[in-house]
């Protein structure tokens, strides 16, 4: 197989969910500061991949019903291209990144993030996104809302669910 | 890099293919998106033979496999070495199932379009704005839309909220705004399950109102705060209350009152002055801060000058006891009572009559009223809360300074707002004043009433009384003569009390044997309905036991009053506080 070396660049965009809440309400409300709450998404071939309540789902870069992110982290490029992304993606899509997989604290749109990053090009998303559920978790605050939170899933909704036909 | 020795005892695969000559095998682990796999390698093999390795683990025709490490796919050509893989790293793995790879010709098509962020912070290569969304089974962008919006689940509130007003503080002020506006609001958020969640958790209150850097300031500069916060049991009653916004009116009515008790005592004013500036402002401002409306607040300092919409509330403790004008006491009516009022208002106190009650003072009317028979109850059931009540320190030297000024004391009762509207009563109380403020020095009187026991027999008798009142209607005029008004109409109280007036003159002295006959007796246990003080005369018996409950009840009323005020104030009784500057 002829692989042209072309490479993709490949971003990372994180958005606050918190809208800034988190890093002014986090010392009060859990004893350690928070500057967010964070939630991901790969941005490469031209399109934005999260995973969310729905399963993993892409949508136009910044498409989402969050808007812009508030930052963009340079993941670097790969050499994946687009198909073989997608192949990758329905095979996560079938196993660990099914939308019944997600939950918010562990298994969430971070985690999926890391590890496309990872696949695509090595590195991983910077540890405070990924460093946030424990975080949370530690302090009481974060254990007492533990349960309602598990039941939720975020869902930004971007309508291109990967593996559903 | 790590270089294990040749021989490999975690070998999965059974042979090792050293091919090379120097055979050093690392160990990578093969990722794919389901599995994960080690497979040991020789260090300097080629991808070929790496895929070989994987095609047999994974059960997968060698070109299915594509390899990716680092971002990069690596092709049959490539060493491992050349790519940098070393022991441990991990290699992804894509197991193709008929798919091919694209050509060239598309993937350049999609790089270019891959950075059309508009709106990205980072300035983004090849910003092509090629209209392609993707070209290859890219998403249908129109349908995007009404997605955008349904989505988002449980957090579509939170969405709403933060994404309306993408500042902050604007944010917070329309909360606020929202809070204070709508009271309801407050209780509903109260009655949210997570909410009262939370707040059944007394750490986790107790560490959210501690984090808090302002929070932290106000604790250094007045240690009671933390002191109240660490006292578990406080903090669980307080929440108790917050949660509940039955209890928090009640609690609020409360302090309402008892500050504005407070106000009139001399040196009260000061200290609760002070207590507002010292404590409520920073902690008001404090809480505004972190919640717009915190429920604590009002817990904390309580209202300044106690004036707070009354809100209904479902306890009825102390509404107006003396529901009907002018109890017994003739002096409401003036003027030719007056003489009599002083008699019937002043009996001295003496051993017999501990409380020096007057059996022409206060009449049945109380009785009636749930208030004071939650307020007896109160007293009998913590002679504690009586106990401290009046040993506390500030307490006797109010006690005294509202003995040596009426007017205060008057005044005092004028703003309860129980007494607000019964000017009558309001004037019956400041004839008797001195008589009380006497009394309550008298240590006498005191223990009567911390003893839960001769509590307990005067609400008996008051429950006596009431029965008997009920039953009997036509004992009234009896009671009456003995100058007690008893029925709540209350209408014909005054044309009575001149009447009462010489009668109760006359029983004066009868009247307190008898008193003392029925002390003992209850004090014996007797019990039973108020009549039963099967003494001699029934009128006057009744009459006399009445008043004496009256009286009694009055003094506990009082007391309680000024009492709860600074216990609500200052949520735990609290020495050296108002009372010890004279002003």
């Amino acid at each position: 197989m002829a692989q042209s070396n072309s490479s993709f660049p490949v971003k990372l965009y994180i958005y606050d969910l918190s809208r800034g809440m988190a890093r002014q309400l986090s010392p009060v409300m859990l004893g350690r500061q928070l500057d967010g709450i964070w939630h991901t998404g790969v941005v490469v071939h031209g399109k934005e991949f999260f995973f969310g309540g729905a399963g993993i789902d892409n949508c136009p870069p910044s498409g989402t019903m969050l808007g812009d992110p508030d930052s963009v982290v340079d993941l670097g490029s790969t050499e994946v291209n687009e198909d073989l992304f997608k192949v990758y993606l329905d095979s996560l899509a079938e196993s660990t990144y099914s939308g019944d997989r997600y939950n918010v604290f562990e298994h969430n749109c971070n985690t999926f993030s890391n590890d496309v990053a990872q696949f695509l090009t090595g590195r991983k998303i910077p540890s405070y996104i990924t460093d946030l559920p424990s975080e949370i978790l530690s302090t009481p605050f974060g254990q007492a809302l533990r349960p309602l939170l598990d039941s939720m899933a975020i869902n930004p909704g971007g309508n291109n669910i990967t593996g559903q036909r | 890099m790590a270089e294990q020795g040749a021989a490999d005892p975690v070998n999965n695969n059974n042979n090792n293919k050293p091919e090379a000559s120097e055979g050093t095998i690392i160990k990578v682990t093969v990722k794919t998106p389901k599995d994960k796999e080690e497979i040991a390698i020789a260090e300097d093999a080629s991808v070929t033979q790496f895929k070989e390795e994987i095609s047999k683990r994974f059960k997968a025709k060698q070109d299915q496999l594509v390899l990716i490490f680092a971002g990069k796919i690596l092709k049959d050509g490539d060493s491992l070495s050349q790519h940098g893989i070393k022991d441990g790293l991990t290699v992804h793995l894509v197991i193709k199932t008929a798919h091919k790879a694209t050509d060239g010709g598309s993937t350049s098509a999609s790089s270019s379009a891959s950075t059309q962020v508009g709106s990205s912070s980072t300035s983004s290569p090849a910003a092509n704005p090629a209209s392609t969304t993707g070209p290859a089974g890219s998403g249908p962008a129109p349908t995007q839309t009404p997605n955008l919006m349904s989505g988002f689940g449980d957090l579509a509130n939170l969405a709403g909220l933060g994404m309306g007003s993408a500042n902050f503080m604007e944010l917070q002020q329309q909360m606020q705004r929202q809070l204070m506006s709508n009271p309801e609001m407050l209780s509903q958020i109260m009655e949210n399950p997570l909410v009262q969640n939370m707040m059944s958790n007394p750490d986790l209150m107790r560490q959210m109102i501690v984090a808090n850097p302002q929070m932290q300031q106000l604790m250094e500069r007045n240690p009671e705060i933390s002191h109240m916060l660490n006292n578990p049991e406080l903090m669980r009653q307080t929440m108790e209350l917050a949660r509940n916004p039955a209890m928090m009116q009640e609690m609020m009515r409360n302090q309402d009152r008892a500050l504005s008790n407070l106000e009139s005592i001399p040196g009260g004013y000061n200290a609760l002055r002070r207590m507002y500036t010292d404590i409520q402002e920073p902690m008001f401002s404090a809480a505004r801060e972190q919640f717009g409306n915190n429920p604590f607040s009002a817990l904390g300092g309580a209202s300044d000058s106690g004036v707070q919409p009354s809100r209904t509330e479902n306890r009825e403790p102390l509404p107006n006891p003396w529901g009907p004008p002018n109890s017994s006491n003739p002096s409401e009516s003036g003027g030719a009572t007056t003489g009599s009022t002083s008699t019937s208002g002043t009996t001295n106190p003496s051993v017999s009559n501990p409380l020096g009650i007057n059996p022409g003072s206060l009449g049945n009317g109380m009785f009636n009223s749930p208030g004071m028979q939650s307020l007896l109850q109160q007293i009998s059931e913590n002679p504690q809360l009586m106990q401290n009540m009046l040993s506390a320190p500030y307490m006797r030297s109010m006690m005294q300074s509202l003995a040596q000024n009426p007017e205060l004391a008057s005044q005092v009762m004028v703003n309860n707002p129980l007494f607000a509207g019964n000017p009558q009563l309001q004037e019956q109380f400041r004839a008797q004043l001195p008589v009380f403020l006497q009394q309550m020095q008298n240590p006498e009187a005191l223990s009567v009433m911390t003893n839960p026991r001769a509590m307990q027999a005067l609400m008996q008798i008051q429950q006596g009384l009431q029965t008997l009142q009920t039953e009997a209607p036509g004992l009234m005029p009896s009671l009456m003569t003995g100058g007690i008004p008893g029925v709540p109409t209350g209408g014909a109280a005054p044309a009575e009390n001149p009447a009462s007036s010489p009668s109760s003159a006359t029983t004066s002295p009868a009247q307190q044997q008898l008193m003392q006959q029925m002390l003992q007796m209850f004090a014996g246990g007797g019990g039973g309905s108020g009549g039963a003080g099967s003494a001699t005369v029934h009128g006057h018996t009744r009459a006399e036991v009445t008043s004496l409950v009256c009286m009694l009840c009055f003094f506990v009323f009082f007391v309680l009053v000024l009492f709860k005020s600074l216990l609500a104030v200052f949520l735990r009784p609290r020495p050296q506080r108002c009372g010890s500057r004279p002003s």
